[in-house]
């Protein structure tokens, strides 16, 4: 026989010593260094960042999609699963991608000012998944080349260094992306997001969980990294989008307000926002969300001559009817009942095309990842609030506080907040304003967490919209700041665990 | 006066003749052997006797008077069995064996409603045989050969008359005997050999023309479902204990609500049903089977023409639970001329089997999660759907619903080929030649309607499944062609009269090509058409094809001194492109020797002791059974990303590979001891073995921080099997009563040798489990369960374990003693592995006057089962929970109660952490069949010109000894969920009749 006979070659794959050949290769490794963007672990899945509001006292999540029920009661654990273990996974996905990305595309012939961009998309992402390991775990290992075995050894690396190497890449990305792209390149990284995501790391770096030892030239860092983005606004074509409600929906994605958003699509990767919003409700707004919208005279519902405990919905701030749908709202062109939304009563409206009127009969009954809305990571108005904080935070509220505050208000025709505010107070201002602005976003929860608060809003009862309590929270301010790192991690290396778990 | 003698000795069942029997005159220490025409010469004196003798044969007499010619036909002694044993390439006498071999013949299962020829090889010694599935169509066992020595592939290599087949695909009566190489004795086939061999022999036409046709029919029914709570008032009462009981402060069900069921349950059984689903979903089976067989010849061609049919219908409701098979089985043979001998065969069938549109898994994963509270069909005949709201079942699966509504159908075509040719050499030398072609066509038809429900109390209609999908179609065509080629070239010779040399030396070629091709379809516009060009919208295309090449040369050498001492040497040389060039050559030999106590002159006076065979063996074998192309670094396509509302294909690798990576090699020690005692009315068969397997191809577990890649494949790990085995048979008569005794066990110890100090944990199961050095393979690996909480102070001054915890709660042990239970606690549960330690088998037959009744018993001991979720665990996931719950929980009045508090178990928190409190013994003794059966008197029948017929009845599976009460304990060893088709019994009957 000849041996020859036994030289089979895959049919069916490429393999990595042959693939780095191409532009088209080089353009499909980045694509998969975008991939994890839409994983459920990072911004994906079915509806991982409208899960992670219930996490917060905003909403509820009750069949604990992703274990996120486990987390805002307490009950994770390192085993918990669920997000806690898909975030770390799927961070590294991306990591490890764009770590062989950047080590390989030099082989590849092609353009290279083309090249050099490519290189900074994945610096970019590399910062951005480094970001989150760092927000939710602290320190993590950090990983520059491409995998090889030998990374299993590695401990976890400070959080402060792991944020050095963040901030050089986003400094890297920022100086070679362009502020915008052509209309078939649309939801890749722009300089502008480069700059954006660079305000949003310093910004909490700089805020109280980040920051123990409050050294307030951080507030600084980060007030001049979002006054830069404000900076260039005209250039890179940012704004307020003018329809609050209309913002989160697919027909106006890439707006002037959209910075950075996860990019989605049907059939083939598409999330399923409208099928929790519409039948699951396991992203259910409650009662102390509904309690803290504003009336739209800018008072509080018990303060306000325009409450009517009989009608206690009715003239709140314009965000909640873009928000929230209640009993007695009309949703889907019907009349929401009592038990339309059985859980809570409410159902979130915001990054779900359904409203008020009937849902056109194609759309009507959209299932599990048939939903193409666009998930934003970043947009211009939260630019807006994260240097109204820093500044007020680093030398108290002045005008531009109150001016970044009022653009805000003005968009959706709240009254404009008048100056005479102290710190304190306007701090409180400024937290209820991102608790309202960004309700059923998953931003809430981080915010919760960097002002070290969660232990007096998330602890205790949580209630349905008429008064019914669902169940009893816990927050150990002593451990649950932070996650565990997941268990089948420690298992294979030899890292530290977080304190308590 | 001396005359010379010559003659052949044949079998007078078949007329095939004898090689190697024995010719004596009698009283003397003259006489002969016959080779391989079973023809001898002989000179002996006028008048005197002549023995005739061979093993399995009763002994004939013939006194020399004028002949010179002899054709001497013996008669198979019955009680002899498997005096000739199928090995590697060839045949052996069974006294001369020097390896570990373990034989079946078919007709000890005759009669017995087998669908599955590997169903029908539990209680062989030394065999673990797990049927984890019972679905018609797919009911196939699980085989294990003297344990577990990878984390690979544990299959063993089949082979049908020497190719590579499944024996799955081959009707039962078809196959004549089965052998099972267990130690040294498979290295002839060498890299795939590491799990056993299992040799099956199909049956062969004779000289003797003989129709045969037997039927049976049988009735079947799961042996064991869970005790669900079908009661859907104690559902709901335990229901909101357990939601309060779980920290939660709303009851599920409002008292309101229970009152209007409780109250409106006499009158209205739509809006108020008390549904027992395993009534609703689940019937009684039935399998029916016919066999015709014609079987035939001359000296110079023989064939058998057989024809089955088996019709089966499932336990689960509606048509889409069916499975038919049509056998054909050929075999024939031509002596052309004297030197040539040709023959073909064709095993094999056409059959297809239906299972439920969103699959056999599936349905039993909704079956296990209804509730009591759903209602089955509404009065309008609409599937219905509760008005009561339950937590988790936003859009409840009906099990109805998914049993009755769309289809799926696997027709399968799958036969085996072979022709061959035998042609004598100069020398002696047998030349032997065989091809085989093993061909499977198999086309998936599967449809999937739109599935709607109706709210029972306000009618309104619910998709179940989604209408952008649905109706829709999903096709699958297999394509497999798997070629085989060996020549083997064999040579014997008796040298001086006591040196009995026999050497084989062959070669073979083995490919294998796998490819299929799919594609779905929607935009239907209703249930009708399920054509895939019905359709107006394509979802999706899809196939993958893949090849893989085998060579090999081999040999062995066997060599017998005075018919007492017994030598085999063995050696196979293989390559295989499932590894990287330079890794592709493997060499694995074999050594084995037997001694012949009773053929000593220090026991030639003991006449009691027929045979005594001392036997030892050593090999080296491997195993080849790795993903294909496992050596390279793959990019895999599909992580994809759009930009500017487009699909952008992406790609990355999504496994680390290694290179270097090669054969698993086992080495195995054997050694036995046959002993005959009392004309072979007792016969007792030992063996102890070791083997240890180097250089395991295993997934190296990776961090995430790598990538998130999963582990490359690497020959890392040594794993030991030790065990023993011991078969014992006694038959003898009383008076008319004829019995058979006979038994076997079998003990088998795994222990990882070395992992290289890694650990792994749930390896390649779902249960929690680690494979650690110093322990066996999958240990279980759980918290320790110390007992229930009977206080809050208790609790208090204990390890803190989350902040639910409460009396009543599972208390765990603070291993560590660091004041907290976590995953650091975990303690490896002693002798507790997913594999059995013990099996063992044992039955009897009695006979009496045409009446026989036969009993086979069969067990597994030292296993442990470790099943989660739905049913198994209370009110998982929006699941029911079982009776026991209701009357053995503990609550404040039942401290003493074997349950924890009642508390719903999503999410595996508190007490459904992963404890040895779940741990359960799988060990069972199970009644697996009993037969009675008549035969019919031969004087009746020969009027009728009917040679035999018997009629009889046939239990399986009705009785099982276990401590495990939730199901059945074979179905769920390895598994961790009840999700599956449970073990059925089945009472058959019918008739067999030979003409």
């Amino acid at each position: 026989c000849d041996p020859d006979l036994l030289d089979t070659q895959p049919e069916n794959k490429y393999v990595e010593s042959n693939f780095w050949k191409s532009k088209e290769a080089a353009y499909a490794a980045l694509t998969a260094c975008y991939a994890p963007l839409g994983y459920s672990g990072v911004y994906g899945g079915d509806a991982t960042p409208l899960w992670e509001e219930t996490a917060t006292p905003n909403s509820y999540n009750e069949t604990n999609s992703m274990s996120f029920n486990a987390l805002a009661s307490g009950q994770h654990s390192a085993s918990t699963g669920g997000v806690i273990s898909s975030r770390w996974n799927h961070c590294y996905s991306g990591i490890g991608r764009c770590n062989t990305l950047l080590a390989r595309i030099d082989e590849v012939e092609m353009d290279e000012e083309e090249k050099v961009r490519m290189k900074g998309e994945a610096h970019f992402l590399r910062a951005l998944y480094y970001f989150i390991l760092r927000t939710y775990y602290g320190d993590a290992p950090l990983v520059l080349d491409p995998p090889v075995r030998e990374h299993s050894d590695l401990p976890r690396t400070p959080a402060s260094e792991v944020i050095q190497q963040v901030l050089t890449d986003l400094e890297t990305a920022s100086d070679v992306l362009p502020w915008s792209y052509g209309s078939s390149d649309l939801g890749r990284v722009t300089k502008g997001a480069a700059m954006a995501l660079k305000a949003r790391v310093l910004f909490y770096e700089a805020s109280p969980l980040f920051n123990p030892q409050n050294d307030m030239n951080r507030w600084k860092t980060a007030m001049e990294a979002a006054k830069a983005v404000m900076d260039v606004a005209d250039e890179a074509g940012y704004d307020l989008y003018p329809d609050y409600r209309a913002l989160f929906l697919p027909e106006n994605e890439h707006n002037e307000e959209v910075i950075f958003d996860v990019q989605f699509i049907y059939p083939d990767g598409g999330n399923s926002f409208d099928l929790i919003c519409r039948q699951y409700n396991t992203n259910a707004p409650l009662l102390d969300l509904a309690n803290a919208y504003l009336m739209e005279d800018g008072l509080p519902s018990d303060l306000s001559p325009l409450f009517d405990a009989a009608n206690p919905y009715e003239n709140r701030d314009p965000r909640f009817y873009a928000t929230v749908v209640f009993p007695g709202d009309t949703f889907m062109g019907e009349e929401v009942s009592e038990t339309r939304f059985a859980i809570t009563g409410f159902g979130q409206k915001k990054y779900s095309i359904y409203d008020e009127e009937a849902a056109p009969a194609d759309k009507a009954d959209l299932k599990s990842k048939q939903s193409e809305t666009n998930y934003i990571v970043l947009r211009y108005a939260d630019i807006l609030m994260m240097y109204a904080e820093a500044k007020n935070e680093f030398s108290g509220p002045d005008a531009e506080v109150y001016a970044a505050l009022n653009a805000l208000r003005t968009r959706v025709g709240m009254p404009v907040l008048n100056s005479g505010h102290s710190q304190q107070e306007m701090r409180e201002v400024i937290r209820h304003e991102r608790r309202i602005e960004f309700a059923g976003e998953g931003l809430y929860y981080n915010d919760i967490r960097r002002w070290m608060i969660a232990e007096q809003v998330l602890d205790g009862p949580i209630y349905t919209w008429d008064k019914k309590q669902l169940e009893i929270r816990k927050f150990d301010k002593n451990r649950d700041y932070w996650w565990p790192v997941p268990q089948a991690e420690l298992d294979l290396t030899d890292m530290e665990q977080n304190t308590g778990y | 006066q001396e005359v010379q003698i010559s003659g052949q000795v044949v079998s007078a069942d078949d007329s095939q003749p004898l090689l190697g029997a024995s010719i004596r005159v009698k009283g003397t220490a003259n006489g002969s052997v016959t080779d391989m025409d079973g023809s001898f010469k002989l000179n002996v004196p006028q008048g005197a006797i002549l023995v005739f003798s061979y093993i399995g044969y009763l002994n004939q007499e013939i006194e020399v008077r004028d002949q010179s010619f002899l054709k001497v036909a013996l008669e198979a002694d019955v009680q002899v069995l498997n005096s000739v044993v199928v090995v590697g390439y060839g045949t052996q006498k069974k006294e001369s064996l020097t390896g570990s071999i373990a034989t079946m013949e078919l007709t000890t299962k005759e009669n017995q409603p087998i669908t599955n020829i590997s169903n029908a090889l539990q209680g062989m010694p030394g065999l673990h045989v797990n049927l984890s599935n019972s679905m018609p169509g797919v009911d196939r066992a699980r085989i294990r050969i003297r344990g577990v020595g990878t984390l690979n592939n544990s299959d063993p290599l089949v082979l049908v008359d020497g190719i590579e087949y499944p024996m799955d695909e081959l009707n039962p009566d078809d196959i004549a005997s089965i052998s099972v190489l267990k130690d040294a004795s498979a290295a002839i086939y060498g890299s795939r050999a590491a799990n056993g061999v299992i040799l099956v022999t199909t049956k062969k036409g004779n000289d003797r023309s003989q129709v045969n046709y037997n039927y049976y029919f049988g009735v079947q029914k799961p042996t064991t479902l869970p005790d669900a709570i079908w009661d859907p008032i104690a559902y709901m009462k335990l229901k909101n204990e357990a939601a309060l009981n779980s920290g939660k402060t709303k009851p599920q069900y409002s008292d309101a609500q229970i009152q209007e069921y409780e109250e409106g349950m006499s009158s209205d059984p739509y809006l108020y049903p008390a549904s027992n689903w395993f009534d609703i979903a689940l019937e009684n089976g039935y399998v029916q089977k016919h066999n015709l067989s014609v079987s035939g010849g001359s000296d110079k061609f023989k064939y058998r023409l057989a024809l089955g049919y088996l019709d089966r219908e499932g336990v689960i409701i509606g048509p889409n639970n069916h499975e038919k098979k049509y056998s054909i089985g050929l075999n024939t043979s031509a002596k052309v001329n004297k030197k040539l001998e040709v023959g073909l065969t064709l095993n094999g069938y056409y059959r297809y089997y239906t299972q439920p549109s969103y699959t056999n898994g599936s349905f039993w994963k909704y079956l296990m999660r209804t509730l009591p509270i759903m209602p089955d069909r509404l009065e309008d005949g609409s599937y219905g759907y509760t008005w009561l709201r339950t937590s988790g079942r936003n859009n409840w699966e009906h099990p109805t619903m998914i049993a009755k509504e769309g289809s799926y159908k696997k027709d399968v075509q799958r036969f085996l080929s072979t022709v061959y040719a035998n042609y004598k050499l100069p020398l002696d030398i047998n030349y032997h030649v065989k091809f085989g072609i093993d061909k499977y066509d198999g086309y998936l038809k599967r449809f999937i309607p739109q599935m709607v429900k109706k709210q029972s109390k306000t009618g309104q209609l619910y998709n179940w499944n989604n209408p952008a999908t649905a109706p829709r179609v999903y096709n699958n065509d297999y394509n497999d062609l798997n070629i085989h080629f060996y020549n083997t070239l064999q040579w014997q010779k008796v040298i001086a009269e006591k040196h009995d040399l026999s050497l084989m030396l062959g070669a073979s070629y083995d490919k294998f090509g796998n490819s299929s091709f799919g594609a779905q379809m929607t935009g239907y516009l209703d249930a009708s058409l399920t054509a895939l060009d019905a359709g107006t919208e394509r979802l999706d295309i899809f196939g993958n094809s893949t090849k893989d090449v085998l060579m090999s040369y081999f040999g062995r050498l066997n060599y017998m001194f005075d018919e007492k001492y017994l030598l085999e040497a063995a050696f196979r040389y293989d390559g295989s492109s499932r590894f990287a060039p330079g890794n592709r050559w493997g060499f694995f030999p074999s050594l084995s020797a037997g001694w012949r106590l009773d053929k000593e002159a220090f026991l030639e006076g003991v006449s009691v002791i027929d045979l005594l065979k001392l036997r030892a063996s050593v090999g080296i074998l491997g195993n080849q059974a790795v993903p294909l192309y496992s050596y390279e670094n793959s990019i895999t396509l599909g992580h994809n990303y759009s930009f500017g509302g487009q699909l952008a294909s992406g790609a990355a690798a999504t496994a680390y590979a290694d290179p270097s990576i090669s054969w698993e090699t086992t080495t195995t020690y054997n050694i036995g001891v046959d002993l005959d005692l009392w004309e072979s009315k007792l016969s007792i068969t030992a063996d102890y073995y070791k083997k240890r397997t180097e250089g395991i191809l295993r997934t190296v577990n990776l961090p995430a921080q790598v990538g998130n890649l999963s582990g490359p494949k690497q020959n890392v790990g040594v794993v030991d099997n030790s065990g023993y085995e011991l078969t014992a048979q006694y038959r003898n008569q009383l008076g008319p009563l004829q019995y058979t005794l006979r038994g076997n066990m079998a003990y088998n110890e795994n222990e990882v040798v070395d992992l290289d100090g890694q650990i792994l944990y749930s390896d390649g199961t779902n249960l929690p489990t680690i494979t650690q050095e110093g322990y066996p393979m999958n240990s279980y690996f759980v918290l320790d369960a110390i007992g229930i909480f009977q206080s809050d102070d208790e609790v208090a001054n204990h390890a803190y374990q989350s902040k639910n915890t409460r009396a009543g709660y599972i208390k765990y042990r603070d291993v560590n003693e660091d004041g907290i239970i976590n995953g650091d606690d975990r303690v490896l549960v002693n002798s507790s592995s997913v594999m059995p330690k013990y099996t063992y088998g044992f039955g009897v037959n009695l006979e009496y006057k045409g009446v026989s009744l036969s009993a086979d018993f069969q067990g597994v001991g030292g296993v442990k089962i470790y099943p989660t979720a739905n049913l198994a665990f209370p009110f998982n996931n929006g699941a029911n929970a079982t009776w026991d719950w209701v009357h053995d929980s503990w609550t404040p009045d039942r401290p003493n109660a074997s349950l924890p508090i009642v508390t719903e178990s999503t999410g595996k928190r508190d007490n459904f952490q992963n404890s040895d409190f779940w741990l359960r013994d799988g060990s069972y003794l199970r009644l697996k069949n009993i037969q009675l059966s008549y035969n019919l008197p031969s004087a009746w029948l020969a009027k009728l010109k009917i040679q035999r017929m018997s009629v009889f009845v046939n239990a399986q599976n009705w009785l099982t000894f276990t401590k495990y009460k939730d199901f059945d304990p074979e179905s769920v060893l390895n598994a961790s969920t009840l999700y599956h088709y449970p073990m059925l019994k089945t009472f058959s009957t019918g008739a067999n009749i030979t003409l």
